[in-house]
């Protein structure tokens, strides 16, 4: 039997609270900067960009200072080149995803494919511009909104890549083993059994790549450059970030409060598509 | 090929003159494995088994954990081929065929050969799509043949009067012991002639239990059935043959009276008994 000494009981105990006093403390605090930090940001947002919101701004197309311009051909290009890069990046990342998850079970091709495509997530997006700016502007000599939605798409890739084999890796393997006891080729299970069960997951990944490249402006700088009317996809395209990018930076003051509209516009954009990832992973 | 796997595949070739189970007189033999050996990687889970599944009786599989009796079932409809490093050697003869050739049609056999887990495994879809799901990878029905299928196949898993109202919702939504039934009704409207059942209510309340327990005694009017469990009760009600295994071995198989009463090996009468295992 070992005595138990009362007194070094409640020490430890008073060593223990004191501990978590403290940790608790830290915790809070760093939750709070955090969060303060973002009320912030959304504050100055919506008190800068607010007062420029008006009908205008939805309608008219970018001009000249002083001629009351609004942002309808960068929100339309943004829209566009948002669309083309998700329509475009969205099945290859499907594809890659499913194959790392499916096929390339503990392979060297497979663990280089997950190797690389985790670089690439954290490439600078700068450098995904330049890339494009190489292959596909320079080449075939001038801007487009397509090189812009294709630099996007390479940012959209890799995280499709990622939630499509995490959330297919989820799948318990009873349940593919119950459809394969059925008769049900491989691929029958995949698409029919296991996207199925795994679909709100690569969802909210889809939703997460499009909130990310909504508001992307380095690859689209010397892709689709940026334009002052409407324009199609085969020449430079105006997009709301590079915009603001050259709204916010320039000595007008009403250029300047389109930017912080601007902004304030992506952001709710952005948010929203976030809430709805979230709603759609809370149905489960 | 030993002889007497040759006449085990002769016989079922020629449906005249069936092979006769040597546990359940007079009983056709629907399954007849000869010397299969197991290995997982090295390692070698069945050691040398032979084994009839006599037709419409139901094959009660007991032993202790590891003994190989679940690796067995995995053997019957060709699951470990999923996975490199898994192989089986000697032979087990179903309609005349070796299903351990390399050259068989996998989803064709497993179409013949049915599987229940032991946890439910309802797929995420609703439960006439559910039993729908197996019976479109094999035949092309038309909307009524269908609907007529999935009565017929909800109703003999004693299912239907519990889901008739809610075939379009979720099957995810049903009841343990619903899921498990949804489970069987899904590999019986495939129409398969065999049934494996993998330790199909170790998951589930006594209640459930019991109605599984006499769903198996209803279809094995029709169906082949080796039912792998722990529940040596189980076994005793529901199996007309048993076999028991361990550490790999077939030690013995007879009739379940029999074994439960008058068991021939000291190593079933010390398991059943309870002295191990």
């Amino acid at each position: 039997m070992t005595a138990r000494d009362p007194s070094i009981a409640a020490a430890l105990g008073r060593r223990r609270r004191r501990i978590d006093q403290v940790s608790r403390v830290l915790a809070s605090s760093a939750t709070f900067i955090a969060l303060a930090l973002l009320a912030w940001i959304l504050f100055t947002l919506l008190r800068l960009g607010i007062p420029g919101l008006s009908l205008n701004v939805f309608t008219t197309i970018t001009k000249s200072p002083g001629s009351d311009g609004g942002l309808a051909n960068a929100i339309v290009g943004s829209l566009i080149q948002t669309a083309l890069g998700t329509a475009i990046g969205t099945p290859i990342g499907l594809l890659a995803g499913t194959y790392l998850a499916e096929y390339a079970a503990g392979s060297t091709f497979g663990n280089i494919v997950r190797f690389v495509s985790d670089i690439l997530l954290s490439a600078p997006s700068i450098l995904i511009g330049l890339f494009i700016f190489s292959i596909l502007v320079a080449p075939f000599g001038g801007f487009s909104g397509i090189a812009g939605a294709a630099a996007l798409a390479v940012i959209v890739i890799p995280i499709v890549v990622r939630t499509t084999e995490d959330m297919l890796s989820l799948v318990p393997v009873s349940l593919r083993e119950a459809a394969i006891a059925l008769g049900s080729p491989r691929w029958k299970t995949t698409l029919l059994v296991c996207f199925r069960a795994a679909r709100q997951g690569i969802l909210t990944g889809i939703l997460l790549a499009v909130a990310r490249i909504a508001g992307e402006t380095a690859p689209l700088l010397f892709t689709s450059l940026g334009n002052s009317d409407y324009s199609g996809v085969g020449s430079a395209m105006a997009s709301l970030p590079v915009t603001i990018y050259q709204y916010a930076a320039s000595a007008f003051d009403d250029w300047v409060q389109l930017a912080w509209t601007g902004a304030l516009l992506i952001t709710l954009g952005v948010l929203t598509l976030n809430i709805l990832a979230r709603l759609i992973v809370r149905r489960r | 090929m030993p002889a007497f796997a040759e006449q085990a595949v002769a016989s079922t070739q020629s449906h005249n003159v069936p092979a006769r189970s040597a546990t359940m007189a007079g009983v056709p033999v629907r399954v007849a494995i000869r010397n299969l050996d197991f290995y997982y990687g090295t390692n070698r889970a069945l050691k040398s088994i032979s084994l009839d599944l006599p037709e419409k009786r139901v094959t009660g599989m007991i032993g202790p954990s590891g003994c190989g009796k679940s690796t067995l079932l995995r053997v019957l409809n060709r699951m470990y081929s999923l996975y490199p490093g898994q192989r089986a050697e000697g032979e087990v003869a179903m309609d005349g065929e070796n299903i351990l050739a390399p050259d068989a049609d996998l989803n064709s056999l497993r179409s013949r050969v049915g599987m229940v887990f032991q946890k439910p495994t309802p797929f995420p879809m609703s439960v006439y799509d559910n039993i729908a799901f197996g019976v479109r990878l094999h035949e092309r029905l038309g909307r009524a043949e269908m609907d007529t299928r999935v009565e017929w196949a909800l109703t003999r898993a004693a299912l239907w009067g519990e889901v008739r109202d809610r075939l379009t919702s979720p099957a995810a939504g049903l009841s343990g012991g619903q899921q498990q039934r949804l489970c069987i009704a899904r590999t019986i409207a495939v129409r398969p002639e065999v049934i494996l059942l993998d330790e199909p209510t170790s998951a589930l309340d006594p209640i459930s239990t019991l109605k599984i327990e006499e769903l198996i005694d209803e279809l094995k009017r029709d169906f082949t059935i080796a039912i792998v469990t722990h529940n040596m009760q189980q076994a005793a009600r529901c199996a007309d043959q048993v076999a028991f295994f361990y550490l790999g071995e077939l030690i013995e198989v007879a009739p379940a009276a029999q074994i439960f009463t008058a068991p021939k090996q000291k190593k079933t009468q010390e398991y059943i008994t309870g002295r191990f295992g």
